[in-house]
């Protein structure tokens, strides 16, 4: 197995997705409470700034009234109503109907003094109705400074705010995610070691079987030998496969062009003494030169399934067919096959058919999750008590 | 013939006019033109305490059905010194017409303008 990604400075994956999850939802969360306050203080602003206006504006009405009255008096006389080159006015009557309006904004007459697409209106009823007037409406324009300066301010304070707000969301996660990624990492640290551990005396086995002189033992040391060999192969296989499922998302992809018919051929000669010991024959169809694009780990981890259930499913004397062409890979063993009703669920994790033959259930899923990794497509056909094809096509 | 038919026409519509004005004129202007207070005047007292054209008509048709002290826009010294009017007899059509004739003649909308 290579060497690990150093997942000791990185962020795990899982990790990774829920500090994503809650810093979104942390700055979700800020943004509408920042939002909130932001608009607050806006209304304080335009009601700080109104009530200046209302002051300017009260002060005018003070003026405008007397020359309405003077004209309501003088109405027979002259019809010129009273302007200002600053502030607009209009008359309205009790029910509501324009009498006269130099406005550029359509007044709301149940407000006093409100802004509306950047013109401001004071509305004043006088004591007495002068030209039928009972509303009179000022307007003056909305000269922005305000808002400027509120727009200002929000980019001034309010980024910054902002920032130190999520600053401070990241570092309480990590506060909050700091006991979980410690025990993550002792118990990755822990599998790392023991798996390590594992396999350093499992290879020492497997390389020193490889160079026992055979010429020079008998016939009874060889099948011992044999054994041990098929032993030890058994526990590597079981090794990789656990390191594979438990260190999946770690383990590192470098996917080349790999010549499956080749690596078919030597993972067979791998598996020949187990499958000696059940005196199973192989029988290859292999077209050579097969190429696909896959990490050369994976395509071994691939193949390894398929032909070691072949062998721990077969009957004794059985035979495993096994077929490559251009576009697929079928392993067919003359095994104990699988109830129809059960082919659905062939590769769940740790589900296992057959309780005699031992293993974990996790070959066919190791083969499912390879294949969903790299697009691949399988299809398994099976006879009970005749035979199970697994094919992968691609 | 189609020059005698539009002098007919206009000759109506002159008739029609001065009827009309005539219900005002015959029933308003005749006794208002002696008083103290003009016309204009008083329909200014009525806008000004009665605001809308709906609402000054109101009050006017009240007053002239039921004149009566409470109803008058009128300063307490002009109605001691000149009393309360009599009720009209003027039927409430031809009332309704006196006062928008009356209403048309002196109202604001329209009329102001900006130097």
């Amino acid at each position: 197995m290579r060497a690990l990604k150093n997942s000791d400075t990185k962020l795990l994956r899982s990790e990774k997705k829920t500090f994503i999850a809650f810093l979104l939802l942390y700055a979700f969360f800020s943004v509408v409470i920042l939002t909130f306050i932001a608009f607050l203080y806006y209304n304080f602003q335009k009601d700080l700034m109104l009530q200046k206006k209302r002051e300017f504006l009260q002060n005018y009405s003070k003026t405008f009234i007397p020359k309405l009255k003077k004209l309501h008096r003088n109405f027979s006389k002259t019809h010129i109503y009273p302007t200002d080159k600053d502030i607009r006015t209009a008359i309205y009557d009790s029910d509501r109907v324009k009498i006269f309006s130099l406005l550029k904004v359509k007044p709301d007459l149940n407000k006093v003094l409100y802004r509306k697409n950047r013109e401001i209106h004071f509305i004043k009823e006088p004591e007495e109705y002068y030209l039928g007037a009972k509303y009179i409406v000022f307007e003056i324009d909305d000269d922005g400074v305000w808002l400027k300066d509120f727009y200002k301010k929000i980019i001034f304070y309010g980024l910054p705010l902002f920032v130190l707000v999520i600053a401070v969301g990241y570092f309480l996660m990590r506060l909050f995610l700091k006991p979980m990624r410690d025990t993550l990492l002792l118990l990755d640290r822990f599998i790392k070691d023991t798996t390590h551990e594992l396999n350093t005396p499992v290879s020492a086995i497997l390389a020193n079987i490889e160079t026992i002189d055979r010429q020079n033992l008998s016939e009874k040391n060889i099948k011992k030998i044999n054994r041990i060999n098929i032993a030890a192969k058994t526990i590597s296989n079981i090794y990789q496969d656990l390191t594979y499922l438990i260190l999946n998302h770690k383990l590192q992809k470098e996917d080349e062009d790999v010549n499956i018919s080749n690596l078919l051929k030597d993972r067979c000669e791998y598996f020949k003494e187990i499958a000696k010991s059940k005196k199973i024959n192989f029988i290859f169809d292999i077209k050579n030169n097969i190429q696909i694009r896959i990490d050369k780990n994976r395509a071994v981890k691939l193949i390894d399934n398929l032909i070691s259930n072949a062998i721990k499913y077969n009957k004794i004397n059985g035979k495993i067919k096994i077929t490559l062409k251009e576009n697929f890979l079928s392993v067919k063993d003359s095994g104990i096959g699988i109830k129809n009703e059960k082919l659905d669920k062939i590769f769940d994790r740790y589900k296992r058919f057959n309780e005699i033959s031992g293993g974990f259930g996790i070959g066919l899923n190791i083969v499912w999750m390879i294949a969903k990794e790299y697009n691949l497509n399988i299809e398994v056909d099976s006879k009970e008590g005749e035979y199970t094809e697994v094919r992968v096509s691609w | 013939m189609v020059k005698k038919i539009l002098i007919l026409f206009f000759g109506v519509f002159l008739i029609l006019l001065s009827a009309k004005e005539n219900i005002y004129q015959r029933n308003c202007v005749k006794c208002h033109k002696n008083q103290a207070v003009s016309l204009d005047k008083l329909f200014y007292r009525y806008l000004l305490k009665y605001s809308s054209e709906k609402r000054v008509k109101q009050a006017l048709v009240s007053y002239l059905k039921t004149p009566s002290y409470f109803k008058t826009v009128m300063p307490k010294g002009y109605i001691n010194r000149y009393g309360i009017k009599l009720p009209t007899r003027l039927s409430d059509k031809e009332l309704k017409k006196a006062i928008d004739i009356y209403w048309n003649k002196y109202k604001v909308f329209g009329k102001l303008r900006v130097k």
